[in-house]
């Protein structure tokens, strides 16, 4: 019995394309991975319960709440981070970019959460409407803008993500 | 507690129960982790092993054999939310899970076990479980049970904890034509519910036939109020039948929750009207 | 999107995208907590679990134990080392109470959450773990929680050895009170209960003090927003010089008000830091954050008016739980909660009193609005409920009372000078907007089929880019503007930006001073060493003061290149223009790099027209402000009246109490708008402050005085499906004194959308007579007024 219990977890994690294999200990949220084994401080933290959304990453094309997932569990994940919907060669998405022009965000802390959520909402649905936004977008708070500027955004980038498709 | 804790990822069932019956108190099983991590992330709980149960087979799909639709513990609330056989036998079940807070990022985490086992007061699936009369399998070092969800709710030891594992869950398609709701009152958007109920209900022309209700969110568990309810079958409904359940329900929530949801006196009356307004829309999607 | 102001060319009046906006969406934009060092450690505090009690004996050997625990500190070894913190806004410059205020507590604790000890560690789960390992042993004794049991004879002393429960007693007001009262038709009086509620930004404080021992010198990474003032405040704290200290700010995850200082973490992690030789850094957790208060009042207040509508006089002697003494300036907001009084309206006949009351609650900081938005809650729901008494329609009155434009500069009762406004032409632009009047034929309609419908109105009076005399609340702030060989800018400046955008502000108004592209210029601030003296991020006065001071220093650079572009094209410097960037003279054009590069590469020849560097530094003093009291001992400490109507559309469902918002819209005199997106933005935030506060956001406590709310669960703020769509419109009447016309937007709306709401409920529920005029209407609240409503009045026939 004693040998299934393991002190550390060896996991590997495709993370934004990149393979990283980590020796961690069991306790670990995927938040402080990100963050702290592998510098990646683009995922916040804002509340470590859940509630606020900042820490969101897609977990194998899932958004998830970085703060409340045990990295051991993800044994072979593949995580997308804020970091990564950057392109390659540095081009903003359609998203990050209708984000920016809309002035959608103004202290940006919960970016992670709502930039991670909308890309999942617009993979299935290209043209959302206010409440369909607003359901993708619950899971998130941000305490500066209202929320106006956010949604305006959302179907800005909807906009750009068709025009770059077609 | 401990702050070196170890970790188990038991592959399949036997060595689940194999981990469960060797290890003393303080491990912990962990699914989505939408419910610990918050406690460990505070130190509230600094658990000794935590058991990975996310590569046991047996305890994910959703299947329907001999006329009963089984989910394993380790589906996702998107999962229940968007099965088509689930949509189609148990669309109360699929459109509660809906109803879960957290956004998009929990109902892709948070599993149907995991939901179940935390008997958390304010959480939306166990009212509608109770209401379509499921039955689970928990697995212990005595093996695998099969129990009423409402029996396992009556064991003091229901948060089933480390020493045993709740496999998966049973439930019999609703019947064809069946009316059903769930009704759940939050104060604002962010707010959890502050109170909910679950309704069934068939139709004979216009007057009721059968009817299951639950009401959650206003005790420590759901109240089950099919029983006091009972005597609406035959009767069509009126206003007057409306305001009768409205306060037969309020009057069996003997110890309602006082929190930040709401102080006891509105959760009761709430309860009352959520009772109500399930049955009124249940009944119209009856027939 | 807000309504495009370009009448003129330029980048001011533009919605322009941030300069700064894309680092966070990128996952790139540095925060507090993404700096680390090599070495770093990580502190966690271990804190009262009780409201009041002394402190008989600390043992830390089982913290000590634990392995990776470098440090256990407690009150009395700190004590040895750091000194208490002086207080951002010391109530003793104001002839009030002072109380010491340590990072760690010594012998007492005065309030649930106080800091006892602090273990640092090699990472912040053994820090955490070890803090539940050191005993406390404490004698527990009666706290006080209420303001009214705090000034009951024989009170348990918040503070040991004060002779009260009280920071200070302020009156404010003149003219004939009596007079007033006594010829009013009818004195009509509103008990007015202000809830404990808080700004939370998402990002949570984060300090993180680098010791260096090579120059004995500290840096402070912190979510701060007023850098220069806190490099004093750590100077005291830690026995060392300031120009031995570097604060430095990096972009901050939403402020208001919360990250001005005072807090114990921010000397903490710098002594822990030089006391171990190695970074130490400290994250707040939310429960910590949710410690933090603001804006418990209760006012009772008195409006002698005629029967017509006419306020004659105002009356308001109102309590501030400010609870335990802080260093922060929090308790300042309940002083301005008076001097905003009688905000809008032309009353002159005013006796307002202020007891600043303290308490075994946790202290307050700074909160958006900064206890201007407790007057508006005050004074509408008052307006509304004499409005009501009266007969009267509830606008009517308040057109009947306000300030007529023509009126301004306008001398207030309680010694404010007013500098412009057009009060009645913002509420009539807030009504225009929403469509008012459609909305009482909808709420008739509704009312037929048994829905709720409810319209009510709220202002806002907001002062901007206040100072107070003997304290680092500053009202003038400098910037320096610094053109490269390469001609591109930089631009330092002493205010910051909490995230509302107001370096693009900044650089907008240099693009067009300077006359260059708005995408050369770079903003830095936050950063002792680097920037201009400043006073930070307050007030809404980054834009007036930071922009002000910027456009002076562009102006000076903008002199020189010119001068040097005239001898290199061997024109008359009076026939050179310049415009984002391109420099002319009549045909001749000359690349701005050229002339830039020549500045500082000719000094001899044709740059010997200047004094090179091209860079200046200036100062921005706004006037108006008076810090020489009048004859009444009044002084103004503000430059500027930025004031604002809103109009809420609420529908309640009277079986549950629910109150769901259906529309909104918000007229803002902000003065001249230098990028309404940004605009649209700080008001549109407000509004959901204002929604949170009125509906929903709330801080309790139990009878011990332990708090019970503890994470974003208890404390429930706005989501998207909560916010309304906003209608936004601006009102411009420029300030006379400002640069530009400037009046600050970042502060106002929490309280009048709050105001406007409560209005909105209780004019759905004035089929039942509800009036609530304490906040927050929860559902169970609202609900319970209905219920003794329909009790108290069972023969009413409601629909």
């Amino acid at each position: 019995m004693e040998d299934m219990l393991e002190d550390t977890v060896l996991v590997n994690l495709r993370v934004n394309g990149k393979l990283h294999e980590l020796e961690i200990p069991a306790h670990k949220s995927l938040l402080d991975l990100l963050r702290e084994d592998l510098n990646m401080t683009g995922t916040h933290m804002g509340c470590m319960t859940g509630h606020c959304g900042a820490c969101t990453v897609s977990i194998d094309g899932r958004v998830a709440k970085s703060c409340i997932t045990l990295a051991a569990t993800l044994s072979r994940a593949k995580i997308t981070t804020i970091e990564g919907l950057t392109e390659e060669d540095g081009t903003l998405s359609p998203i990050q970019q209708a984000f920016w022009d809309e002035a959608g965000f103004q202290c940006g802390y919960c970016a992670p959460g709502m930039l991670m959520c909308t890309a999942e909402l617009l993979e299935s649905n290209s043209d959302p409407s206010d409440s369909e936004i607003e359901t993708a977008l619950a899971g998130n708070l941000c305490r500066c803008t209202g929320y106006q500027s956010l949604k305006r955004a959302v179907k800005a980038a909807a906009v750009k993500a068709k025009e770059k498709a077609s | 507690m401990s702050l070196y804790p170890a970790f188990a990822r038991p592959r399949d069932l036997g060595q689940a129960a194999e981990i469960m019956g060797s290890l003393s108190t303080g491990a912990m099983i962990i699914a989505g982790g939408q419910e610990l991590m918050p406690s460990v992330n505070y130190g509230a709980l600094m658990p000794e092993v935590y058991i990975d149960v996310g590569q046991i087979a047996a305890l994910k799909g959703i299947s329907e054999e001999a006329g009963a639709i089984q989910i394993g513990s380790f589906t996702v609330h998107r999962d229940v939310q968007n099965n088509d056989l689930i949509q189609s036998k148990l669309p109360l079940l699929s459109y509660a899970a809906a109803q879960i807070g957290g956004g998009m990022q929990v109902h892709n985490r948070g599993t149907i076990g995991g939901n179940i086992v935390a008997m958390h007061p304010l959480y939306d699936i166990l009212p509608s479980l109770l209401a379509l009369g499921a039955e689970v399998d928990v697995l212990s070092d005595v093996g695998e049970v099969r129990v009423a969800l409402a029996d396992l709710m009556k064991d003091a030891r229901h948060g089933l904890g480390s020493e045993s594992l709740l496999v998966r869950v049973h439930l019999k398609p609703m019947m064809p034509g069946a009316g059903w709701s769930y009704e759940k009152l939050k104060i604002t958007a962010g707010g959890y519910g502050s109170a909910n109920a679950a309704a069934i209900v068939t139709l004979d022309s216009s007057k009721i036939t059968s009817l299951r209700v639950v009401v959650g969110a206003v005790s420590a568990l759901p109240v089950d109020m099919s029983d006091t309810l009972s005597d609406c079958c035959g009767q069509a409904w009126s206003a007057h039948l409306a305001e009768e359940v409205e306060a037969r329900s309020s009057a069996e929530i003997k110890e309602p929750l006082s929190d930040h949801q709401g102080d006891g006196e509105w959760r009761r009356a709430m309860a009352g009207v959520m009772a109500r307004g399930a049955i009124e829309a249940a009944i119209k999607k009856a027939g | 999107m807000g309504e495009q102001t370009s009448e003129t060319e330029g980048y001011v009046g533009r919605s322009v995208r941030t300069i700064e906006g894309r680092g966070p969406v990128m996952g790139k934009a540095t925060y507090t907590n993404d700096i680390s060092f090599p070495g770093q450690l990580h502190a966690h505090i271990l804190r009262s679990p009780h409201a009041a009690a002394n402190i008989k004996s600390i043992d830390t050997s089982g913290a000590e134990k634990v392995a990776g625990v470098v440090r256990v500190v407690t009150g009395a070894e700190a004590a040895k080392y750091i000194d208490p913190i002086p207080h951002y806004i010391d109530p003793a410059v104001f002839g009030g109470r002072s109380a010491t205020i340590r990072c760690l507590a010594l012998d007492h604790v005065w309030c649930f959450g106080q800091p006892v000890a602090v273990v640092v560690a090699e990472d912040k789960r053994t820090a955490r773990y070890a803090v539940s390992r050191i005993t406390v042993d404490y004698e527990v004794t009666t706290p006080v929680i209420d303001v009214e049991d705090a000034l009951k004879d024989g009170a348990p002393m918040v503070v040991p050895g004060w002779d009260a429960n009280m920071i200070m007693e302020v009156p404010f007001g003149s003219g004939d009170v009596e007079q007033a009262f006594s010829s009013a038709d009818r004195v009509i009086k509103t008990d007015v209960k202000v809830h404990r509620f808080s700004t939370q930004p998402i990002e949570t404080r984060t300090y993180n003090g680098v010791y260096d021992a090579g120059t004995d010198s500290i840096t402070l990474h912190g979510t701060v927003q007023n850098p220069h003032p806190l490099r004093n405040v750590l100077s005291k704290i830690l026995r060392m010089p300031e120009n031995k200290i570097r604060v430095h700010a990096p972009v901050i995850g939403g402020a208001f008000g919360m990250k001005m200082h005072g807090h114990p973490e921010e000397g903490m992690v710098c002594f822990l830091s030089k006391l171990i030789g190695q970074p130490v850094k400290w994250v707040e957790d939310r429960e910590e954050c949710l410690l933090i208060g603001a804006r418990e009042q209760v006012h009772s207040v008195e409006l002698a008016v005629t029967k017509d509508g006419m306020i004659l006089g105002l009356r308001d002697h109102y309590l501030a739980n400010t609870g335990a003494p802080s260093s922060c300036p929090g308790w300042g907001m309940a002083f301005l909660t008076g001097l905003t009084m009688p905000g809008p309206y032309s009353v002159q006949n005013v006796d307002v009193q202020l007891s600043a009351v303290v308490t075994n609650k946790p202290g307050w900081n700074a909160s958006r609005g900064y206890g201007k938005e407790v007057t508006a809650l005050a004074l509408e729901l008052s307006v509304d409920n004499a409005a009501r008494e009266l007969g009267i329609d509830p606008v009517d009155m308040r057109m009947k009372n306000f300030i007529k434009k023509d009126q301004f500069p306008y001398d207030s009762p309680t010694g404010l000078i007013y500098d412009s406004g057009d009060y009645a032409g913002v509420m009539q632009k807030a009504m225009d907007a929403i469509g008012y009047d459609e909305w009482k034929t909808k709420q008739e309609e509704a009312l037929k089929e048994g829905r709720y419908i409810g319209i009510g109105v709220g202002f806002e009076l907001t002062p901007e880019g206040g100072t107070l005399p003997g304290t680092l609340v500053g009202g003038y702030d400098s910037s320096t503007v610094r053109v490269a060989p390469d001609g591109s800018v930089r631009v330092l400046t002493g205010v910051t930006t909490p995230g509302s955008g107001n370096p693009t502000g900044i650089a907008q108004i240099v693009a067009d001073e300077l006359g260059v592209r708005l995408d050369t210029i770079e903003v830095v601030q936050g950063d002792t060493t680097s920037c201009p003296y400043g006073f930070g991020n307050s007030s809404g006065r980054s834009t007036i003061v930071g922009g002000g001071s910027a456009a002076k220093a562009a102006v000076e650079v903008r002199e020189k290149i010119i001068k040097v572009a005239a001898a290199l094209m061997e024109v008359d410097e009076s026939s050179v223009t310049m415009k984002e960037g391109v420099i002319a003279s009549g045909d001749k054009i000359i690349d701005l790099e050229e002339v830039c590069y020549a500045c500082y590469t000719r000094a001899y020849d044709v740059g010997s027209v200047i004094e090179p560097p091209l860079e200046a530094t200036a100062m921005f003093k706004p006037g108006l402000v008076r810090h020489t009291p009048n004859e009444k001992g009044q002084i103004n400490p503000y430059p500027s009246y930025s004031n604002a109507a809103y109009v809420a559309i609420s529908e309640v469902d009277v079986n549950t109490g629910v109150v769901k918002l259906l529309k909104f819209s918000v007229a803002h005199d902000c003065g001249k708008v230098i990028n309404p997106i940004l605009v649209e933005g700080q008001a549109c935030g407000a509004i959901m402050f204002g929604i949170g506060a009125a509906l929903a956001e709330n801080i309790t406590f139990d009878e011990n005085g332990r708090q019970l709310t503890k994470s974003l669960m208890d404390y429930v703020m706005p989501r998207i499906g909560d916010v309304p769509s906003i209608t936004l419109t601006h009102h411009d009447s420029p300030n006379p004194v400002n640069y530009k016309g400037l009046k600050g937007a970042g502060e106002a709306g929490v309280g009048g959308s709050a105001a406007a709401i409560v209005n909105s409920v209780n004019n759905a529920l004035s089929p039942f007579g509800v009036m609530m005029t304490e906040t927050p209407l929860t559902a169970p609240r609202v609900w319970s007024a209905i219920q003794a409503a329909k009790k108290a009045q069972p023969q009413r026939k409601v629909a």
